[in-house]
């Protein structure tokens, strides 16, 4: 089924993939990109997506900060939230844990068909 | 007449024979006295030797007392030789029995030296108890009382220490002009004392300011953990900078079970291990920890643990360098896997069948892919330009070049990325700039390329980057020539700018951008330091190499590079390149 996913990376080129991906697969999501965290809490207030693919370094508004500014303003909480990441950072991964994350990828070890299901899987679980 | 004769010539045998006997006398009297000489100076030499010798660098005037009375009786006859010393809590009181002297003689020459001793000293010393030693020859009843008796004061530093005393139940026997030997050796023992004294001091002085200076934090106990030295730095380290008698305690307290100072201590003093502490967070800061015994040099105590040391390394400053080479390493590792991945990605979908069909998505794929690329390339590019930098292997190869030409090719190669991010670019020659100026063109090109690209990057939609290029006047005023060649730079208070360039080719690219904060300025041209500005909290794009190797290059060129800028309001990046 059709859902509606942010994805918020400052990496156009896998945001480009990823939205290629997920718009062409199966379930033909409605995809859309923000490039950093201001814009990224911009279109979660606009667009409220069913699920968040969230870059943990990225300018303006970093990924742990887009986290707690979702908490702290209560804006849409319930929205499951992904982080993509480049790397293993325990220390952020525990943060972003306790933040209330549904999952964590490393964009770089993951083959799109890989971060694709794992997104399906937590929309299934989710909705 | 003949009878008178006789009488004449028998008084002038008489006389003659009395003349050169009283002649020959004293030539026998002259050598034995030149004899005497002889062997009084050869024995004041031999005794000076022995002293040096023996007292080496004995700083224990008893001991060298001791060693210039056994050697006395070589040379002057007494029954007793005596010495007092004064140590502020009693007095020393030996005597060497020559011969057997009564208890009263012994007494007398005791009592004589306390009046002197008193007297020198202009002290009352009766209170004071005496520490008596009698050697040599056994007491006995008699009632010989002392006849001869001399006296030298022991003076060590310009202050008398005591008294040393020659007696003799023979009358007459001691006169002043005698006893210049016994003085010159007292003399000699003194100023020897003296002087290793003041040697000693200094040395004291010298290892006293080091350990004050001190940038480690030290603090020394004896065996009862009583702190016997703590320099600035260690009182520094528990929080106590100015507090006069620190105690073992404060630093249990301060340590506050982080660190067993206390028990260490005990075990380095008793068992006389080295103990060490790698990393010791202590008030803010990493130390390592060294508790470590001090034994005793010479003497007696020699070999022996006398008191516990503990050292602290501050290592706060390396473990910041360790965390930021890390950082360094993680942001080079998400650069590089960035580019990486998506060519990865970009692979996968290109495998599909369905992509080759649709001609518009199969070019945007392979142009993500050659922008990755030619990303990753960059990256790899700067950290190899790094290497060589570090290891002193960056080189540039200088030809004559046209300036003007290589800043109006770069500002032609910029127009397109200005013009969308809505940024007027240009070029402003000063007139005398040269035509051909001895540099590396591809190099320039590179850091025009990076200032260029940096200022438009930090510059808002509506603003403005400058290139301009003019000549610097030795002494002249850098900022007033820019004014004149038409950008005025930023007024930065806390980055003066230099006048004192030799005459040299000045290019300076000026923005209104969002300008550099006063604290991230130092940083810039740092490998390590990358920072984000205002409105790039997590991230500054890229490796942030960039500048680290302009700077590289233009000193390659031999010329300086700098930066003045105005937060809100912009900055200009200067360089020299001598023309």
């Amino acid at each position: 089924m059709a859902k509606k996913i942010l994805i918020i990376d400052d990496d156009k080129i896998f945001a480009k993939i990823l939205k290629d991906g997920l718009t062409q697969s199966a379930s033909k999501h409605e995809v859309s990109v923000a490039h950093d965290g201001e814009e990224g809490l911009e279109k979660v207030k606009q667009d409220r997506p069913d699920l968040i693919v969230l870059d943990m370094m990225m300018p303006k508004i970093g990924g742990i900060e887009f986290l707690k500014k979702i908490k702290l303003f209560n804006i849409t909480p319930q929205i499951p939230v992904i982080i993509s990441s480049q790397l293993v950072d325990v220390e952020k991964i525990s943060e972003s844990v306790e933040l209330g994350i549904k999952g964590y990828i490393v964009k770089s070890d993951f083959s799109l068909e890989n971060i694709i299901k794992q997104i399906e899987s937590i929309l299934n679980k989710e909705h | 007449m003949q009878n008178a004769l006789v009488t004449i010539i028998a008084a002038c045998s008489i006389l003659i024979g009395a003349y050169s006997y009283w002649k020959s006398k004293k030539l026998s009297r002259d050598i034995v006295a030149s004899e005497t000489e002889l062997k009084s100076r050869m024995y004041e030499l031999s005794i000076l030797k022995e002293l040096g010798d023996k007292i080496g660098y004995s700083l224990n005037v008893q001991k060298i007392v001791d060693v210039i009375t056994g050697s006395l009786n070589q040379f002057i006859d007494y029954s007793t030789v005596s010495y007092m010393l004064v140590d502020p809590a009693k007095i020393v009181f030996k005597a060497d029995l020559q011969s057997s002297v009564s208890r009263q003689f012994v007494d007398d020459i005791k009592n004589r030296m306390r009046d002197s001793l008193s007297a020198l000293l202009d002290k009352k010393l009766d209170t004071i108890p005496v520490e008596e030693a009698l050697t040599g020859a056994m007491l006995k009843e008699s009632n010989e009382p002392v006849r001869s008796f001399f006296n030298i004061p022991l003076v060590i530093g310009g202050n008398v220490v005591g008294v040393l005393t020659v007696a003799h139940i023979k009358p007459g026997l001691y006169h002043e002009e005698e006893m210049t030997i016994l003085y010159k050796i007292v003399n000699q023992a003194s100023q020897a004392v003296t002087q290793l004294e003041e040697v000693v001091k200094t040395e004291e002085g010298k290892l006293n300011a080091m350990v004050e200076s001190m940038g480690d934090g030290i603090v020394m106990t004896d065996k009862d953990y009583r702190v016997a030295v703590v320099n600035p730095a260690a009182k520094f380290i528990i929080g106590l900078p100015n507090k006069n008698d620190v105690t073992i305690f404060d630093f249990i307290d301060h340590l506050e079970g982080k660190f067993d100072i206390r028990g260490k201590l005990e075990e380095s003093i008793t068992l006389g291990k080295i103990f060490s502490a790698d990393e010791v967070a202590i008030g803010g800061g990493f130390f390592q920890i060294l508790v470590a015994p001090v034994k005793g040099s010479h003497g007696t105590i020699k070999g022996e643990t006398v008191a516990g040391v503990v050292i602290f390394h501050d290592v706060t400053k390396e473990r910041q360098v360790e965390k930021m080479r890390d950082q360094f390493t993680s942001m080079i590792v998400h650069e590089l896997r960035s580019p990486l991945g998506n060519m990865k990605k970009i692979g996968e979908i290109m495998k599909e069948e369905s992509i080759r069909q649709d001609k518009k998505a199969y070019d945007e794929y392979v142009q993500m892919f050659s922008q990755s690329s030619s990303d990753m390339l960059d990256i790899v590019n700067d950290l190899l330009d790094v290497a060589k930098l570090e290891a002193g292997k960056f080189e540039v190869s200088k030809r004559k070049a046209n300036i003007k030409e290589i800043i109006e090719d770069r500002i032609k190669f910029f127009d397109t990325t200005s013009r969308s991010a809505k940024i007027e670019l240009a070029g402003v020659f000063g007139r005398e700039i040269p035509v051909d100026v001895l540099l590396d063109p591809l190099r320039i090109s590179q850091v025009l390329s990076n200032l260029i690209s940096n200022a438009i990057k930090f510059s808002r939609p509506g603003g403005r980057v400058f290139v301009q290029a003019f000549m610097h006047r030795n002494g002249q005023d850098l900022e007033r020539e820019a004014a004149e060649a038409g950008i005025s730079w930023f007024k930065d208070t806390e980055n003066k700018l230099p006048n004192d360039y030799a005459d040299t080719l000045v290019i300076a690219i000026t923005d209104t951008g969002e300008g550099i904060s006063k604290e991230n300025r130092g940083k810039l041209f740092n490998k390590f330091e990358q920072f984000g500005s205002g409105n790039r909290v997590d991230k500054p794009k890229g490796t942030g190499l960039g500048l680290v190797i302009v700077k590289g290059i233009i000193e390659a060129h031999g010329g300086t590079i700098g930066m003045v800028s105005e937060e809100e309001i912009g900055s200009t990046f200067y360089f020299t390149i001598k023309s």
